[in-house]
């Protein structure tokens, strides 16, 4: 009997597409060569259409409900525990470690599902002005982020790169380079969570290639970088983001709600007290 | 017959005594320029020149910047108690001073007095006073133990405030543990100057607060300096670009509040007295010159004319002239190269086709003047409905529905305020829930407080000054 192998495809807009491009890159894994979608600058122009929509329904669902599906995410992947574990040992993986990946996964899942309707409280706040005025901060979600995930083979570590914008309402594009396989393996599981058509689009390829066109972008609202790259393409992206004033993070902090604060834009209130 | 005692309106200069040459003040002391240049401040009310202030050059700013690295080894080392209590002194100190600060500040600047005394300076003091309460409750501050301070942080502030646009980046610098190297802009560099003074008078470390004043090069050596951690921008959306992207590829924080085209959108079931007076307000406050002004008028239809007439005649009486006398409602444009600016605009708004109306009032003959200007007859692609003009030039557009008027209102690459008047409560909140801007103002225009983040979305920069979210521009999360 013949193996049947999975075609990996991009994941945008809740399905699952080759490259415009046609064109594809190499990954071998247990002796297996999988051809993988090498995203084109027309794929990001693509998934960036779908993340704008994405961005609308899903900024607008309400916490409790997207609460409830960053939940059932978690639900998915406890389910699919033992396929992740196997890609990962493909990868390399020793089981042990494997496992200890896909449990972290999960219960940072279940922290952000619960935090999906708690970080307005600790973000923000009244504020006591010293006259008559009621006065609040409070925070919307900065847009349609672009994220680069990690080179390590490690689902925690793509989720870690997807989940703190992801929590607060932004729309996220995932672009993935050395887990490529892993990540459009996690498409399946989003795919069956509920989660609005461009609220989390998966993309994979050489980011070089991408680089100019992500960061150019003016409806990406922020590109996070969770992977070390040379100085020269770092200093090209922030030269490009520059020209419109476009945020950048580096290697940003997960820990905590120090995860959340580079995806929020505070917006502050004022109304006059009186009769 | 009651004889009534006017008392006199003028505001007496003799309170303050400009120096004819000042020094940049680094590392605790007040020292002559290296680059033995100098520039000249003028008062924009008179076109005389004032004094002379230091053009700093790169081994100016390599003292200050060596000065702020030194001075970070004695204020990280102090207690967050001891670092609390310099501030409240600051506070204190400028509360005590606060006519000599207002005067210089009205006369350097061109700002009436009435501002720059009831408003400038006590917000002044009240900045200090808020972040000295930070200083020592830091962990409190953002439940998480992981945020530090950069070190020595580069500020560059504009005209428009100076010191209050001062008070803004060094009290939550301070309180956050940083050090400053700060550089006042270029027309308006004494009250920055008296301030090292105060710091002085305070006994503050030697080195945790450094001013150096000078031009567009001297900031851009600030920027570019290798041992800065931290770069805190206000001023123009061209500038914060170039400083951006100067910074690219370096590690080096940066926050920037830019530019604004704010929408002050009037509803027709506003309360239009109100509504008139927060308009003024919006765009007449300080001559125009503030990146929040409500420089676009959004007007639903049905009360356009109504609105504009009883806008023309408040408008009347506003009172342009001498910053120092008591009764001035508009002081002076701060330069002749900004004055420039705002008739160009204004020039091209007529050729564009928007109705003019300016009132009529008397412009001294000395000094940069420009009449308070409404335009009607505006279409959104017009520069004047697009473009900062920075000047007491308000532009007005009209709307159906609040759909529209929040599609209007978002239509600009800014997003630093807007405002909204209606007495219909839940509006308001449909409204400012979809405006794009980092402040929004409701039945109320240009309030500021400490305790009340300030700062902009897109292209009018990121990070917030003021409040609990204004700390975090001045801490480094580190993972």
């Amino acid at each position: 009997m013949i193996d049947i192998k999975k075609t990996y495809k991009n994941y945008v807009h809740g399905k699952y597409v080759r490259s415009e491009s046609g064109k594809t890159y190499t990954k071998e894994l247990k002796n297996e060569v999988y051809e993988l979608p090498l995203t084109s600058k027309k794929d990001i122009r693509d998934a960036v259409t779908s993340s704008k929509d994405g961005y609308k329904k899903w900024s607008s669902t309400t916490p409790y409900l997207r609460m409830q599906i960053l939940y059932r995410l978690s639900e998915m992947i406890e389910g699919n525990k033992e396929s992740y574990v196997e890609l990962l040992m493909y990868h390399g993986l020793t089981k042990q470690k494997a496992i200890k990946d896909i449990d972290e996964s999960i219960q940072n899942i279940v922290w952000f599902a619960g935090l999906a309707d708690k970080w307005e409280q600790l973000a923000g706040n009244l504020n006591p002005v010293s006259e008559e005025y009621f006065n609040i901060s409070h925070q919307n979600p900065i847009g349609v982020i672009f994220s680069l995930s990690g080179s390590d083979v490690s689902l925690n570590e793509l989720l870690m790169s997807i989940l703190p914008s992801l929590t607060v309402g932004c729309s996220v594009i995932s672009y993935s380079e050395e887990n490529s396989v892993l990540a459009l393996k996690f498409a399946e599981d989003i795919n069956n969570s509920d989660f609005p058509s461009g609220s989390l689009n998966i993309l994979t390829g050489k980011f070089e290639n991408i680089l100019n066109d992500v960061s150019k972008h003016v409806e990406i609202n922020l590109v996070a970088l969770h992977k070390e790259l040379g100085n020269d393409g770092l200093k090209a992206i922030e030269q490009n983001a520059s020209e419109s004033v476009k945020r950048i993070v580096s290697q940003p902090s997960i820990e905590g709600l120090s995860s959340i604060l580079p995806y929020l834009e505070t917006k502050t209130v004022w109304h006059p007290k009186g009769t | 017959m009651i004889d009534w005692q006017y008392s006199e309106s003028i505001e007496s200069p003799e309170i303050v005594s400009i120096k004819k040459k000042y020094t940049n003040y680094i590392g605790g002391k007040f020292v002559e320029p290296k680059s033995k240049k100098y520039i000249n401040t003028i008062s924009p009310s008179t076109e005389e020149l004032l004094s002379k202030v230091p053009l700093s050059n790169e081994q100016d700013i390599n003292s200050a910047v060596k000065a702020g690295k030194e001075g970070l080894e004695v204020w990280s080392k102090l207690t967050p108690n001891q670092r609390s209590r310099y501030l409240f002194k600051i506070a204190r100190l400028i509360q005590e001073r606060s006519r000599e600060f207002a005067v210089l500040e009205s006369i350097d600047g061109g700002k009436p007095i009435k501002e720059s005394r009831d408003f400038d300076l006590p917000q002044v003091a009240a900045n200090f006073f808020y972040f000295a309460g930070w200083a020592d409750k830091l962990d409190l501050s953002w439940a998480t133990k992981s945020l530090k301070p950069y070190g020595v942080v580069g500020q560059i502030i504009p005209w428009n405030f100076p010191l209050l646009m001062l008070a803004w980046k060094i009290a939550p610098a301070l309180a956050t543990g940083n050090t400053v190297v700060l550089k006042p802009a270029e027309t308006t560099p004494l009250t920055a100057l008296l301030f090292a003074e105060i710091c002085e008078q305070a006994g503050l470390p030697p080195g945790v607060v450094n001013i150096v004043t000078g031009d567009g090069s001297t900031g851009s050596l600030i920027v570019n300096h290798k041992d800065i951690n931290k770069i805190a921008f206000t001023g123009s959306t061209q500038v914060g670009k170039l400083i951006q992207k100067s910074l690219a590829g370096r590690d080096v924080g940066l926050t920037l509040e830019l530019g604004g085209k704010a929408a002050n959108i009037v509803y027709e079931d506003a309360a239009i007295d109100q509504a008139v007076e927060g308009v003024v307000n919006g765009i007449f406050f300080n001559q125009g010159h503030v990146c929040c002004a409500g420089s676009r008028l959004l007007l639903q239809e049905s009360i356009h004319d109504q609105f504009v007439k009883k806008l023309e005649k408040r408008m009347q009486s506003l009172r342009v002239g001498n910053p120092l006398d008591k009764n001035t409602d508009i002081g002076a444009i701060n330069s002749k190269e900004q004055l420039d600016k705002i008739t160009d605009l204004v020039n091209e708004g007529v050729e564009d086709g928007g109705e003019l109306f300016q009132t009529q009032c008397e412009l001294p003959g000395n000094g940069f003047w420009f009449r308070p200007t409404l335009f009607t007859n505006v279409q959104p692609s017009y520069s004047i409905a697009r473009e900062e003009i920075f000047g007491p030039v308000l532009t007005t557009l009209t709307f159906r529905t609040p759909e529209e008027a929040v599609e209007i209102a978002n239509n600009t690459e800014y997003g630093l305020s807007a405002g909204v008047w209606t007495e219909k409560g839940s509006k308001i909140l449909w409204t400012a829930d979809r405006l794009d801007a980092g402040v929004v103002w409701a039945n109320t225009f240009n309030k500021f407080d400490p305790s009340s983040p300030f700062g902009g979305y897109k292209e009018s920069g990121f990070g917030r000054e003021g409040g609990r979210h204004g700390l975090l521009s001045y801490l480094k999360a580190s993972s």
